[in-house]
C-alpha cells in the first residue's frame, strides 16, 4: 500500500492569523452571552415555562449529531475497510473530537446553574438517559483521542481497525442516546417513539457527510491535496443514499404517528395548520434539506464541486429546520391533559400553541459554539500531522 | 345525677388525677383526625401517603383562592412576565367535548407514584420521597429543564431570574427548577393541611381535600369514599396521588 | 539540588499558609443587634463552629430535603433566625449584606457563600409551631379535645 504521509496545515501566517482572531471573537461574544444569560436569568431569553428548550439546544443537539455523523468517513475506512479514505480519516475524527466538544459547550453554558457541573459529573441517576449521556459523550471524546492516535502512530497502527470498530459502536449507542433524549418522553405527541434513535442516526450520517465535505473544501482552499475526483465521486454517492434513507425515517416517523389516533391533531398541527412550524417542516426540512439536494445531486452524471457545495449548504440549512421542527414544534402544541375535555383558559398557556422567538444571546451562545469547533479544528490541523500531503486515489493504493 | 355537695380534698384530688391519667392513656384515636404532629427529628416514612382529591362540582368558577393562598405561603412572587412567572397551582377552565358544559379545577403537580420527571433527572434532584411527595431537591438541581419536558401535566416551573424575597419556609432561587411539593415545610412541621386546601376551606367550598391514605379516618379517605375519583391521563399508568372527581 | 531544596521549601511554605492565617478571633462587628449577641455560644462550641460549620449544613441540608427531619439544631432557618441583625427601626438586615454576620469572616477567607441565592436572608413568612419539647402542649391539646367531644356529646349520662 502507498504510504500515506501526513502534513501540518500550511497557510500564510497572516491568513491564520485572521481567521484565528475572527473566530475567537465569536468565541468571546457566546461566552459574553451565556454569561449574561446565567447572571441575569434566563428570563432574557425567548425561552420559558412553555417553550423550555430553545436555540442553544438546537445547536447543541445538531452539534452533537453532527460530531457524531462526522466520524463516518474515519469509520468507512477502519471498519468498512474502504482504502479510499484512509488518508482522510485521522482529520474525521478531530472533527468528530471539535464539534463533541462545542456542542457540550453550548449545553452546559445554557443550564440553570453551569457553577454545577461539578455536581452534575459526580451525582448520577442512571433512569436517566441524560446522565448515561454524559458519559457517552465524554467517554467518546477519549475513544476518538485513542483511535486518532492508533491511526497516527504507526507503530500501533495495527490496532486502528479494533479501535476503529469500537469508535464506530460508540458513536452509533451515543446518538441513540441522543435521540432518546426524546425518545424516552412520555408526556409529548413528538416524543416518546423509539425511532427517534435510528432517525438521529441517519440524520447525523448525512449531516455529518456534508459537513466533512464544506470544512475539506475550505481547507482545500488553502491547501489543495486533499481531495480527488474518485473521493467527491463517492462522497456525492454517500450524500444521495443518505438522503434516500433520511426521506424514509421521516416518512415512517410521521406516518406511524398519524396512525396513532391520540397523536393525530399533533401531527396535522405539524404538517398543515402550524403556522411557522408547517413551513419549516415542509420548506425548511423537506423541500430545501431533502428533496432539493436530491434532484441537484441526482441530475448530473459526474459528481461536481459545485452541486456538492450547494447540496451540502442546502441540507445544513434543512437540518437546522429538522431540528427545530422537532424540538420547539414537539413543545409548542400543547399538552392534552383531558381526553373528554377541551382546555378554554388558563393562566399558564395550557389552551393555546406556544409561541418562540429567540433572543439575540441564544443565537450568540449558539454561534459561539459553532466557531469553537472550527477554532479547534484550525488549532489542529496547524499544528499537528493530520492533512495527507498527496491525493490519494484508490489507483495509487493499489499499486505496491 | 349526681347531688350538687361540697366536694372534699380527697375527691377533687382523686377526680383531677383520674382525669389527668385518662388524658395520658387516651390514645391517638383523636388525634389521628387532628393534627398530624410528626415530631421533627423522625424521618419521613412510607406509611404516611399524602394524597389530595379535588371535587370539580365544588371548585368556584372566578374563584382563584387556591392559587393565592399558595403564592402566599411559598413567596411565589412574580415579574408581571407571565411567560416566565412561576406558576404551583393554577386554574383551568375547561369544556365537556359532548355536553358544552364549563367547569374550572385546579391544576397542579399530580404527585404520580411513577413520576415521569424523577425519571429524567440526570441528578436525580427531582425524586419522590418516601411518603409520596415529589419534588425537587434544589441543592443539586443543575437547572437542564429536562424534568419540564417530561412532566404531562406541565406541573413544573423555572426561575427565570434572581430572587431576594424568598419565604423563609420556601427557599428558592434563580436557575433550578420548582413545583407544588404540597406544602411539605408545613407538613413536616405537623399540620395535616396545604395551603391551597385550608384556603378552599376557609373560602367555604370544600373542593380541595387533602390528607393521608394510610389513616382510615382522614378527610381524604372520606372524600375518596363519597365520590368516583379519577386519575389524569390513566393511558399513562402513572398512578397520581392527586385524583378529580366531577369530571 | 540546592535550587531544587529551594524550590521545595518555597512551596512548602505557599501550601500551608493557608492555615497559617486561620481568622481564628473574627467576631461579628455588630454587638447587642441580634439574637445570637445575647448568646455565650452557638449551637456547638465556638471553636467546632467556626471550623465545621458548613459541615453542618452540609449533612444537615440532606436530611432535611431527603427525609424530612427538621431540627432546629443544624438548620440554616435557625441559623438566619439568631444571627440576622435589627436595625434601629427593628427590620430585620439581610444577613448576606455587608458587614453582617456571614460576611465579616467570609470576605476575609475569600470564599463564596452560595446559600442566598435561595434560601431568605431575613426571617420572613409563615412562623412554624414551636417544637414540643415537653409533654404540657400534649396535654392541653388531649385536654382541648376532651372539653370538645364532651361539649359535643353533652351529658349524655
Amino acid at each position: 500500500m502507498g504510504k500515506i504521509i501526513l502534513t501540518r496545515f500550511i497557510i500564510e501566517p497572516k491568513i491564520f492569523w485572521k481567521i484565528f482572531f475572527s473566530l475567537g471573537f465569536i468565541i468571546l461574544v457566546g461566552f459574553l452571552c451565556s454569561h449574561y444569560m446565567e447572571t441575569e436569568g434566563h428570563h432574557v431569553t425567548g425561552m420559558n415555562n412553555q417553550i423550555i428548550w430553545g436555540l442553544p439546544h438546537i445547536f447543541a443537539v445538531l452539534l452533537i449529531v453532527i460530531a457524531s455523523g462526522v466520524l463516518n468517513i474515519a469509520s468507512i475506512s477502519s471498519v468498512f475497510d474502504k482504502k479510499l479514505y484512509k488518508p482522510l480519516a485521522p482529520l474525521s475524527a478531530l472533527f468528530a473530537i471539535a464539534f463533541l466538544i462545542s456542542g457540550l459547550a453550548i449545553l452546559v453554558l445554557d443550564l440553570g446553574r453551569p457553577d454545577r457541573l461539578i455536581v452534575a459529573m459526580t451525582t448520577y441517576n442512571f433512569k436517566s438517559i441524560f446522565a448515561w449521556n454524559i458519559f457517552l459523550y465524554s467517554g467518546f471524546a477519549a475513544v476518538l483521542v485513542i483511535y486518532i492516535w492508533t491511526m497516527l502512530d504507526r507503530t500501533v497502527n495495527r490496532f486502528s481497525r479494533y479501535t476503529g470498530i469500537f469508535a464506530f459502536a460508540w458513536r452509533i449507542i451515543l446518538t441513540t442516546g441522543t435521540g432518546s433524549i426524546f425518545g424516552f418522553l412520555i408526556a409529548r405527541e413528538a416524543y416518546g417513539t423509539a425511532i427517534l434513535a435510528p432517525l438521529f442516526i441517519i440524520m447525523s450520517l448525512l449531516y455529518g457527510t456534508v459537513v466533512y465535505y464544506l470544512i475539506l473544501k475550505i481547507i482545500n482552499y488553502y491547501q489543495k491535496t486533499l481531495m480527488s475526483e474518485e473521493i467527491i465521486e463517492n462522497l456525492k454517492k454517500l450524500t444521495i443514499i443518505f438522503l434516500f434513507a433520511n426521506i424514509y425515517f421521516l416518512f415512517l416517523y410521521h406516518l406511524t404517528n398519524m396512525y396513532i389516533t391520540k397523536h393525530l391533531e399533533f401531527e396535522k398541527f405539524i404538517l398543515l395548520n402550524g403556522g411557522i412550524y408547517t413551513l419549516a417542516f415542509w420548506l425548511g426540512q423537506f423541500l430545501i434539506g431533502l428533496i432539493l439536494p436530491l434532484i441537484l445531486l441526482l441530475k448530473e452524471k459526474q459528481a461536481s464541486h459545485k452541486s456538492l457545495i450547494l447540496s451540502s449548504i442546502l441540507i445544513l440549512i434543512g437540518s437546522f429546520k429538522a431540528i427545530y421542527v422537532i424540538i420547539i414544534g414537539g413543545q409548542a402544541y400543547p399538552l392534552t391533559i383531558f381526553t373528554d375535555y377541551k382546555i378554554v383558559n388558563s393562566t399558564f398557556y395550557d389552551n393555546v400553541v406556544h409561541s418562540y422567538i429567540p433572543s439575540i444571546y441564544e443565537f450568540g451562545l449558539g454561534i459561539g459554539g459553532v466557531a469553537l469547533a472550527l477554532i479547534i479544528i484550525l488549532i489542529a490541523i496547524a499544528n499537528l500531522n493530520f492533512l495527507p500531503s498527496q491525493i490519494s486515489t484508490t489507483k495509487t493504493i493499489n499499486k505496491k | 345525677m349526681k347531688n350538687k355537695q361540697n366536694i372534699t380534698r380527697r375527691d377533687f384530688l382523686v377526680k383531677s388525677l383520674t382525669a389527668m391519667s385518662i388524658i395520658y392513656v387516651i390514645p391517638d384515636i383523636f388525634s389521628k383526625t387532628m393534627a398530624s404532629n410528626k415530631p421533627l427529628n423522625v424521618e419521613v416514612s412510607a406509611q404516611t401517603k399524602w394524597a389530595m382529591s379535588i371535587d370539580t362540582d365544588k371548585c368556584a368558577k372566578n374563584c382563584t383562592a387556591c392559587v393565592d393562598a399558595c403564592i402566599q405561603e411559598n413567596g411565589l412572587y412574580g415579574f408581571d412576565r407571565p411567560d416566565t412567572d412561576p406558576q404551583w397551582i393554577r386554574k383551568i377552565t375547561v369544556q365537556d367535548i359532548k355536553t358544552d358544559k364549563v367547569k374550572t379545577l385546579p391544576m397542579l403537580c399530580q404527585h404520580c407514584e411513577n413520576p415521569p420527571c424523577c425519571d429524567v433527572c440526570p441528578t436525580g434532584a427531582s425524586f419522590r420521597r418516601d411518603d409520596g411527595i415529589v419534588m425537587v431537591n434544589q441543592h443539586t438541581c443543575i437547572g437542564c429543564r429536562y424534568c419540564m419536558m417530561a412532566c404531562p401535566f406541565k406541573a413544573r416551573s423555572f426561575v427565570h431570574e434572581n430572587l431576594t424575597q424568598q419565604v423563609t419556609n420556601t427557599p428558592r432561587g434563580k436557575g433550578c427548577v420548582e413545583s407544588c411539593n404540597f406544602c411539605v415545610n408545613r407538613l413536616d412541621h405537623g399540620y395535616d393541611t396545604t395551603a391551597c386546601e385550608e384556603a378552599c376551606h376557609k373560602e367555604g367550598h370544600e373542593a380541595i381535600v387533602f390528607g393521608d391514605l394510610s389513616n382510615e379516618s382522614s378527610r381524604i379517605n372520606k372524600a375518596l369514599k363519597n365520590k368516583n375519583n379519577k386519575i389524569l391521563r390513566s393511558d399513562l399508568q402513572l398512578k397520581q396521588r392527586v385524583t378529580y372527581s366531577g369530571l | 539540588m540546592y535550587l531544587l531544596l529551594r524550590r521545595l521549601i518555597i512551596s512548602i511554605i505557599i501550601l500551608i499558609s493557608p492555615n497559617l492565617f486561620s481568622h481564628g478571633e473574627e467576631t461579628h462587628t455588630l454587638i447587642n443587634k441580634s439574637k445570637a449577641d445575647m448568646q455565650n455560644q452557638c449551637v456547638e462550641s465556638t471553636d467546632i463552629m467556626r471550623k465545621q460549620h458548613f459541615m453542618f449544613l452540609y449533612h444537615q441540608r440532606d436530611k432535611t430535603v431527603l427525609k424530612g427531619l427538621r431540627t432546629k439544631k443544624h438548620s440554616l432557618a435557625n441559623c438566619i433566625d439568631c444571627h440576622v441583625s435589627y436595625d434601629d427601626q427593628g427590620v430585620a438586615i439581610p444577613i448576606n449584606s455587608d458587614g453582617q454576620f456571614c460576611q465579616t469572616c467570609h470576605v476575609k477567607t475569600a470564599v463564596n457563600i452560595d446559600c442566598f441565592a435561595c434560601h431568605a436572608t431575613v426571617p420572613r413568612g409563615r412562623k412554624n409551631p414551636v417544637e414540643n419539647k415537653n409533654n404540657l402542649s400534649k396535654i392541653e391539646t388531649k385536654s382541648n379535645m376532651l372539653i370538645k367531644y364532651f361539649a359535643e356529646h353533652g351529658n349524655e349520662k
